[in-house]
C-alpha cells in the first residue's frame, strides 16, 4: 500500500528487465563418469554446509537425472560457487534459472 | 596399499608400497607439467578442458569472463595442493600421515589425477577394471582403479572422522 513517502513516479521497467531481476541464477552440477558418488556428496557438504541427507539427495539427482541445481542466488555468488566446485573437480556451471 | 583410515589424534593414515609411491610421484610430475604448461600450447587438451571447465555453457562471453575471474586462482590452488601432496608423499613408500589440510590437498589432487587419467582413457560408467594387464592401456586403467581405491578410502575416512567430530 502506498504511504506518504511512496514515490509518485515509478521508473518504467520492461518486462524483460523485470524477469531478469526476478529470475535468480543457479549453479548446476553435471554428471560425469569419474567423480565418486561418495566424493560428490562429501564436497557438497563441505562447500555448502548441507546435511548428509540433502547432499545425498542432490548427488543422486546428478547421478540419475544427469544434473542438479545445487545453489541459487545472485550471479556473482553463483560464479563463486561454480569456482569452488571446480576447485574440487566437480563438473559445474552457472546460468540464469530457466 | 593399506587404504586411508582415521588414526588416533585425528590424522588419516595409509601405507603405500614403494612401487605405488613411485607411480604416484610420476603422475604428480605429469599433472604439474600440464598445470604449468603455456595455456596456448595445451588449451585444446581435453584434460586441461576438464580441469578448467567453462563456467557458463551457452554464453561464450560469460564463459570468458568467468575464466578471467577464476582461472588464475584455480590454477594456483591446484599447484599448492600438488606441492602439499608431494611434500607428504614418502618417495620410497611407507606411511602417509595427513592432517586436515593435507587430507584436503590429497583429496583434490587425487581427483584431478583420476579426471586426467579418466579423460585420457575415455572412462564411461560402463568401464570395468581390467581382468589382466596385457598392454599399456590396461596398465593405465589399473592405475586409474588403484587411484579410485586410494581416493575412495580417503573420502570414507574423512566422512568417518567428520561424523566423529559432531
Amino acid at each position: 500500500m502506498a504511504g506518504p513517502l511512496a514515490p509518485t513516479w515509478t521508473p518504467e521497467t520492461t518486462s524483460e528487465e523485470r524477469s531478469d531481476l526476478d529470475r535468480p541464477w543457479v549453479t548446476i552440477v553435471w554428471n560425469d563418469p569419474v567423480n565418486l558418488m561418495t566424493y560428490v556428496t562429501f564436497v557438497l557438504q563441505e562447500i555448502f554446509g548441507y546435511d548428509e541427507a540433502t547432499a545425498t539427495t542432490l548427488m543422486l539427482q546428478v547421478h540419475h537425472d544427469g544434473k542438479a541445481v545445487v545453489s541459487s542466488g545472485p550471479r556473482e555468488r553463483m560464479e563463486h560457487d561454480t569456482s569452488r566446485l571446480h576447485a574440487y573437480g566437480l563438473w559445474a556451471s552457472y546460468q540464469k534459472d530457466a | 596399499m593399506n587404504p586411508f583410515l582415521a588414526a588416533r589424534g585425528g590424522d588419516l593414515v595409509a601405507r603405500l608400497e614403494p612401487a605405488e609411491a613411485g607411480i604416484l610421484g610420476l603422475l604428480l610430475d605429469q599433472l604439474e607439467q600440464l598445470l604449468t604448461a603455456d595455456p596456448d600450447d595445451v588449451g585444446d587438451d581435453p584434460v586441461v578442458e576438464r580441469l578448467f571447465p567453462d563456467g557458463h555453457r551457452s554464453d561464450p562471453e560469460m564463459a570468458a569472463d568467468y575464466r578471467d575471474l577464476t582461472e588464475a586462482s584455480l590454477r594456483s590452488g591446484k599447484a599448492d595442493d600438488l606441492a602439499m601432496v608431494r611434500a607428504s608423499l614418502p618417495a620410497e613408500g611407507g606411511d602417509v600421515r595427513l592432517d586436515t589440510d593435507q587430507a584436503g590437498a590429497w583429496l583434490r589432487t587425487s581427483n584431478d589425477l583420476r579426471l586426467a587419467l579418466g579423460t585420457r582413457l575415455d572412462i564411461s560408467e560402463e568401464t570395468e577394471p581390467p581382468e589382466d594387464v596385457a598392454d599399456e592401456e590396461d596398465q593405465q586403467l589399473a592405475v586409474y582403479y588403484w587411484l579410485t581405491a586410494l581416493q575412495g578410502s580417503l573420502v570414507d575416512a574423512l566422512v568417518a572422522s567428520r561424523s566423529g567430530r559432531t
